[in-house]
């Protein structure tokens, strides 16, 4: 931790791959979902570069299928990506001794799983940072083009009751343990988790944000509480 | 139309991803906030995964083949820090577990 790998490019790209594997089976869920929408492949498809996010691009679809209007499907699909804000200012720092470019291009692959590698590994040294982050970021980018192009052309190619989309929550569980460095880091998890399920009946995952802020806001008070 | 809602969601979600990184470039950040956002990683991280196990009603979608799945998967991430092995421990119990009741 804290120091710069020796080959920041190549060791974002390893470690990207093996988040990428429950995002395989996402890939032909995004498929049945641009399919039963209605929407011709490759209109569906150009979502994901213009998009790139897998729970955006198919909250989207599944209300344009649902005959949802634009303004509703957009703005679902929105609140479904808020997260994405509270990664904008937690990298903020990190993006402050980066050249300007690297913004623009360094936000366009700032999705969950680079954003959680970012805040795993914690690398200071700017260059190293952001060539970690790029490689990690667009080596998740190609992959994501790839299967999500397999998607809406195979459509439902895994049988169902394979039950391989539980893959998704067990990846997250290990990147919080592996973001939990710290007792208090782990307590905060856990309380996201309790608060997340009592909000679990709001439309688009509105709990995820506000679950966060609440467990945030509380261990500051807490550790106010118990630090001099 | 579709087009249209699909170019709206990408200028959107490319706005969320970037606002704060220009917004606050030059922002001297207090040592509290900094302490805040030590907690995003593993909060949204936690509310993520229980998202994906419940219905849009709010019910828990998940019984005992996924919850000893997450316990599995857990305990593999922090005893070896390798997520494939975490993968692996996770989907493994939770087929076994789901063979066997």
């Amino acid at each position: 931790m804290n120091t710069a790998p020796t080959r920041p490019a190549l060791r974002g790209s390893l470690d990207a791959l093996p988040l990428f594997i429950p995002a395989l089976p996402f890939a032909f869920v995004f498929g049945v979902v641009v399919a039963e929408a209605g929407i011709s492949e490759w209109l569906g498809w150009s979502s994901s570069p213009i998009i790139f996010g897998g729970a955006i691009q198919v909250t989207l679809f599944t209300l344009i299928g649902e005959g949802a209007s634009v303004a509703a499907a957009v703005s679902a699909a929105l609140i479904v990506g808020a997260r994405h804000m509270l990664y904008s200012v937690t990298l903020a720092p990190r993006f402050q001794n980066q050249p300007g470019w690297f913004r623009w291009v360094g936000a366009y692959v700032l999705i969950d799983q680079v954003f959680v590698l970012s805040q795993i590994k914690r690398i200071d040294e700017p260059v190293a940072f952001r060539r970690y982050f790029l490689s990690a970021g667009f080596t998740f980018w190609t992959l994501w083009m790839v299967s999500t192009a397999m998607g809406v052309v195979l459509g439902p190619a895994i049988p169902p009751e394979w039950g391989v989309e539980f893959a998704a929550p067990v990846l997250f569980v290990s990147l919080m343990m592996a973001a939990s460095d710290r007792r208090d880091k782990l307590a905060a998890a856990a309380m996201a988790m309790g608060v997340t399920y009592m909000l679990a009946s709001l439309p688009n995952r509105a709990g995820i944000l506000i679950a966060v802020i609440v467990s945030v806001v509380i261990m500051l008070l807490a550790s106010r509480r118990t630090s001099p | 139309m579709i087009m249209l809602a699909i170019l709206l969601t990408g200028i959107g979600s490319y706005a969320m991803r970037a606002f704060f990184i220009f917004a606050l470039a030059r922002y001297a950040f207090p040592p509290l906030l900094l302490r805040a956002l030590e907690y995003v990683a593993p909060t949204v991280m936690a509310a993520l995964v229980i998202s994906m196990l419940t219905t849009p009603e709010g019910e828990l979608a998940a019984g005992l083949p996924e919850l000893l799945g997450l316990v599995c998967a857990a305990f593999a991430a922090k005893t070896t820090g390798n997520h494939i092995l975490a993968l692996i421990a996770g989907m493994g119990t939770f087929w076994l577990i789901g063979a066997i009741i």
